[in-house]
């Protein structure tokens, strides 16, 4: 563990696709224990950072630090192992299998030196199911349910892998207000129960502000904006993004 | 390697490319693995032999002939076999082109028998000079007409409108038929321009050596090899292969002996494969 | 039906153990010639596994994997043609098999669906090339003979179709086993969607190439017992593109994916064939094709979809003849 209790370090890290800048020069640290809000308008480059942070994409310059080692050139599947993970944007289920099934691998595999059989795993996977509350479709295919129990299976897997830190990528999408506020509690009681470090990547400013301890402002691949959710709602730099120059220079001039 | 071997096995690799293009095309643009081209090939052969022995036709000649059938030959099992069940993958692919080498082969064998057989015209045996190298006649009347049938199919595909709306449907499949292109009537005629080259190639073939429903495997075989080599539907790249398999060949029975010449070959492409997988040229269409 | 097949441990437990108690007597029942066909029947379904692990359940397709099929018939009669004793070259042709395909696994599973198909078909073609030519060792393009087991013919085929009924058991029984183990389900994963594999963890290269070896495993013992049985081996007959569609055909015919699919379709395909070659002397080529094709077209869910789209047809009827 570095000092400050730092469990992920990101320095200047950047992700270009030919001319276009997907990400471009970031640098942050997250805190052991906190939720840290990643947010920023479509095409900022959220979900891009979680791609190259789980080694899904690699980098073009910069580096990750997990826990003191150098990930940023290890492949997806040993990261997973050390105990990064993450849910995607645009679910990934894993097709042919039942929902107990897909979790059940998130628990065999996932974080390793957890010395996971089948039976351990098996009890592991059905606490977690009836945690999120698909215990009832818990035997059901992927391919018939809807698309939100999709997205809770998919963070029971990622639950079921005992991660150290997980981005959360937009897991709030398509849900009712209500739903929002049933998710932000599990997700908080599940902070505390296991020990986990979460960033939680989100286009919505609502959704995240009442969650996350620190957030992280990104625009066009840079990082515009890092603080409290008071800070952050209060900066001219977000509101010129979100809303633009106009509208920033109104907000400025009406107090 | 001495000129002479050199030139003999640019003349060979002539052939391969061209029969390796219609392979190529089938594979590249249908997705449609077809097993059954090898036999196609020597079907082309077979037709241009009765053309020959019948009616005294010039396998030059009865290659249009050999084309034209096989052309239909290749829109009907086209149309009537692997376009209704293509939603089946390539597991049906495989099976369904595999039966259908199966009973062409049974027509050959049961029509022809399994005899190694030959087409000899009268002009057959005589060469041209070049310094000390002897080129054979009617290898080189091959090669030249193999590379004009290549050129042809070049511009068919890049000039005419069908061959447009061909590489359109390859493209983009949706934005094709977006802009009214049909679809299925491209697929069509694609597979059967490949059966039709597998038959044209089959008469060349049998211009100069001899063939027998034997040669079936190592002529699937090796129009593998030259449409993995050039890079799947790639017309200039299978044209590449073919000279490439061809020298590769002569290489390789200077090396190692005439008997590993498939093995070579086959290993050539398993390497492309792994390491290369859009070809040698590394373009995925039309070079 | 499917629905049943598919699902109903039990139900494929009392049908496993039926059918093996059926087949461990049945041998005192049969000609030789019908004891020859079953034992083909049960090499055939040991085929079969090892593609079924590949294909069935990890999603890729290994179109030339009777290369170690081949590979276990040569090294067995290397082996014993150098006087070793056959218990002595099955391991030996089994951990050759193994070897080779974490050498070529290693490379070639990188590579995906057509292209990874087609590899393995080349290596094939390349491996028997390789047979053919090294003729000092493998006897060539003539093929080999093996020593001939001194006993009457009929306690040598009640020997091997034993030797084939027990291959085929212990095949189908550690497809089970292993399956339904962790190691299964992260083969199970590699189909279900190999990206997200990755990301929760799972070495997917090695997970890839061990299902490689334990369909090599299969396979090349099933190749070394039939090249003691035939006595005689050929190039072009053991590392056959003939064979390689067979077991695909057999694969659709039985089901993909299901334990049992292999042995039921490895039986219908053999019993097709076997008509097929009494039928038609001259044209069994051709006839062969055709029923391929037909296959396709009118039992395209293989056997067991089929009778399952057959039954709901028939229920469906049934009940529109009540309320009318």
């Amino acid at each position: 563990m570095g000092e400050n209790n730092i469990i992920l370090t990101i320095k200047s890290l950047s992700k270009y696709f030919g001319a276009l800048k997907a990400v471009d020069g970031v640098s942050f640290e997250v805190k052991k224990g906190e939720i840290l809000g990643l947010i920023g308008p479509n095409g900022a480059g959220k979900t891009t950072i979680a791609n190259l942070v789980t080694g899904t994409f690699s980098k073009t310059s910069g580096s990750v630090i997990f826990e003191d080692t150098d990930i940023s050139n290890l492949k997806s599947y040993q990261i997973a192992r050390k105990g990064l993970t993450r849910t995607f944007q645009i679910v990934e289920p894993l097709k042919g299998m039942s929902v107990e099934e897909n979790v059940l691998v998130g628990s065999l595999y996932g974080r390793d030196n957890r010395n996971t059989n089948m039976k351990n795993s098996s009890k592991r996977t059905r606490e977690i199911i009836k945690l999120v509350g698909l215990e009832s479709k818990k035997d059901f295919l992927v391919s018939d349910i809807t698309i939100n129990d999709i997205k809770k299976m998919e963070f029971a897997r990622v639950i079921a892998m005992d991660p150290k830190i997980l981005f959360l990528d937009e897991v709030m999408a398509g849900l009712t207000a209500k739903e929002v506020e049933k998710t932000s509690i599990l997700i908080k009681r599940i902070l505390k129960e296991k020990d986990l470090t979460i960033v939680f990547i989100e286009h919505i400013m609502k959704a995240v502000m009442g969650v996350s301890d620190r957030i992280i402002v990104l625009h066009h691949g840079k990082k515009i904006s890092e603080g409290t959710p008071q800070e952050v709602a209060n900066s001219s730099a977000v509101i010129e993004a979100y809303l633009g120059k106009r509208y920033a220079k109104e907000v400025v001039n009406n107090g | 390697m001495s000129l002479q071997i050199l030139i003999n096995s640019i003349l060979l690799g002539g052939i391969y490319a061209l029969m390796g293009i219609g392979f190529s095309l089938q594979w590249g643009i249908s997705g449609i693995i077809n097993l059954s081209y090898g036999a196609m090939v020597i079907l082309g052969a077979y037709i241009s032999l009765e053309c020959f022995n019948l009616f005294q036709i010039d396998p030059f000649v009865s290659m249009i002939i050999s084309g034209a059938i096989l052309f239909v030959i290749g829109a009907i099992v086209y149309r009537g076999l692997l376009q209704p069940l293509l939603a089946g993958g390539i597991i049906f692919t495989l099976i369904l082109t595999f039966g259908v080498r199966l009973i062409v082969e049974n027509i050959i064998l049961k029509v022809w028998s399994p005899n190694y057989r030959n087409i000899r015209p009268a002009y057959i045996g005589s060469t041209i000079q070049v310094g000390d190298t002897y080129i054979p006649l009617t290898k080189l009347i091959v090669f030249f007409i193999a590379a004009v049938v290549i050129y042809l199919t070049y511009l068919f595909m890049m000039k005419t409108k069908t061959g447009k709306g061909i590489q359109a449907v390859a493209l983009d499949k949706e934005g094709a038929q977006a802009v009214g292109i049909d679809v299925e009537k491209m697929y069509l005629i694609n597979f059967a321009v490949g059966t039709a080259l597998a038959g044209l190639t089959g008469s060349l073939w049998a211009s100069v050596y001899n063939f027998s429903p034997h040669l079936i495997n190592s002529i699937t075989g090796k129009v593998f090899i030259v449409a993995v080599l050039g890079g799947l539907g790639n017309i200039w790249g299978a044209a590449v292969g073919g000279l490439f398999l061809g020298i590769a060949e002569a290489v390789g029975l200077l090396l190692f002996g005439a008997e590993w010449q498939e093995a070579v070959g086959l290993g050539i492409m398993v390497g492309v494969l792994i390491w290369r997988p859009y070809g040698l040229i590394g373009q995925k269409f039309f070079g | 039906m499917k629905l049943l097949i598919e699902n109903n441990k039990k139900i494929n437990i009392l049908l496993f153990i039926t059918l093996m108690i059926v087949f461990i007597f049945l041998p005192f029942f049969l000609s030789g010639y019908w004891i020859r066909v079953f034992t083909t029947i049960f090499m055939y379904a040991v085929i079969a596994q090892g593609m079924n692990i590949m294909y069935g359940y990890m999603g890729y397709l290994p179109f030339g994997n009777v290369m170690f099929f081949g590979i276990g018939a040569y090294i067995a009669a290397i082996g014993m043609n150098r006087g070793l004793p056959f218990l002595a070259v099955l391991p030996l042709a089994a951990l050759t098999a193994i070897f080779l395909s974490i050498l070529f696994g290693i490379p070639v599973l990188k590579i995906r669906g057509h292209y990874f198909a087609i590899a393995t078909i080349g290596i094939n073609g390349a491996i028997m090339g390789v047979v053919q030519n090294t003729t000092e060792i493998t006897g060539g393009a003539m093929g080999t003979t093996l020593p001939i087991i001194d006993k009457p013919p009929a306690v040598t085929y009640g020997y091997f179709y034993f030797a084939m009924l027990a291959l085929m058991i212990i095949a189908t029984l550690l497809l089970y086993l292993v399956i339904n183990s962790k190691l299964g389900y992260g083969i199970r994963s590699i189909k279900a969607n190999e990206e997200a594999a990755n990301s929760m963890g799972i070495n997917t290269i090695y997970h890839k190439v061990t299902a490689w070896a334990i369909s090599a495993l299969f396979v090349s013992i099933a190749g070394a017992l039939y090249a003691y049985w035939m006595s005689f081996i050929g190039p072009t007959e053991v590392f056959s593109t003939v064979v390689a569609v067979k077991v695909i055909v057999i694969m659709l015919i039985g089901g993909a994916g299901t334990i049992l699919g292999p042995i039921i379709g490895s039986f219908i395909v053999s019993m097709l064939s076997e008509v097929v070659w009494s039928s038609f002397l001259e044209y069994h080529l051709g006839v062969l094709g055709i029923a391929m094709i037909a296959i396709l077209f009118f039992a395209p869910k293989g056997i067991v979809g089929t009778m399952d789209d057959f039954i709901k047809n028939r229920g469906l009827r049934l009940r529109k003849k009540v309320s009318v």
